[in-house]
């Protein structure tokens, strides 16, 4: 983000950040998955993703958060249009009609029964999609003079 | 301290290893062993035993939240009061903390507690420049600062 040239420190909003980026952050991850039963889902975690990455865009500048977060946001916005299509396509494996929810209970080694939704994949296409087209507007405002 | 804390976690996951049941009350339990080991074995380490720095985190909230309370029982006295005496300024007040994270904290607890607002740190990151509601007592102000919070956050850190 381009600054006035009146040069301040910023340290108290860059150390505060630093803390913050991370609660919004698994704040967002929870927003994901919590969107099966209660209010949430892919889009608005992925915008509060996307917003803690906003954050550091705003404490720091372009570059810094670029060597930070080294992911090219526009292929991640393509990769989630990918799982979700492959979450759609794995539906014909089982010869049923394109998109055919799946779910079920599944044993984890760690979680134990948990149900499990093809839903979530789709979901994360969703989150993936979100992220990567916000980021992508964001930085491509923020970078031209 | 952070390594302290590490090597205890581990001596309770050991401990949880050793009685071959998983349960938070096992991990408590090696906790304390582990404890009480790393308190024996203080010497040891470059850095005192971390339940000090532990007990000095508690004590900064304390500070706080007395600082607070008193701090807005003082604003409520000045809005309530019919004719306003007060200079306001900005002071400069020189700190002796040096890492990001303590000066953070430091220019936190001077603003959250009303009276007193910090406006800007100045680039080698020495001086703070607070706006005090009340110049006229800015020594007071000075030593109420270094002598509660500053002595109170290097406690935490040392």
């Amino acid at each position: 983000m381009k600054r006035t040239n009146l040069k301040t420190n910023d340290l108290i909003l860059q150390t505060v950040v630093k803390v913050v980026f991370f609660i919004i952050f698994i704040y967002s991850v929870y927003i994901f998955f919590a969107g099966h039963y209660t209010p949430g889902g892919g889009f608005v975690g992925g915008l509060m993703t996307s917003s803690a990455i906003v954050l550091l865009l705003l404490a720091y500048d372009v570059k810094t958060v670029a060597s930070v977060i080294p992911v090219n946001f526009l292929k991640v916005a393509a990769a989630g249009l990918l799982v979700a299509l492959g979450t759609g396509l794995a539906s014909f494996l089982y010869g049923v009609p394109f998109l055919t929810h799946a779910h079920g209970p599944v044993h984890l080694p760690v979680f134990g029964e948990v149900e499990v939704a093809s839903a979530t994949a789709f979901d994360l296409g969703v989150y993936m999609v979100v992220v990567g087209v916000t980021m992508t507007i964001i930085q491509t405002i923020g970078e031209t003079e | 301290m952070a390594f302290q804390l590490l090597l205890n976690v581990f001596i309770a996951f050991l401990w949880m290893f050793l009685q071959n049941t998983y349960t938070l009350v096992t991990f408590a339990v090696g906790f304390l062993f582990g404890l009480l080991i790393i308190f024996g074995m203080r010497r040891f380490f470059s850095t005192r035993f971390y339940l000090y720095n532990v007990m000095a985190v508690f004590t900064l909230l304390s500070i706080f939240m007395k600082e607070l309370i008193m701090a807005n029982v003082s604003v409520l006295k000045i809005i309530l009061t019919p004719k306003l005496k007060l200079t306001p300024g900005i002071f400069a007040y020189e700190t002796e903390l040096t890492k990001a994270w303590e000066i953070t904290v430091l220019s936190n607890l001077i603003t959250l507690t009303p009276g007193t607002l910090v406006v800007e740190i100045s680039e080698d990151n020495k001086i703070l420049y607070i706006h005090a509601m009340d110049i006229s007592n800015e020594e007071d102000a000075r030593k109420d600062i270094r002598d509660s919070f500053e002595k109170a956050i290097k406690e935490v850190s040392r």
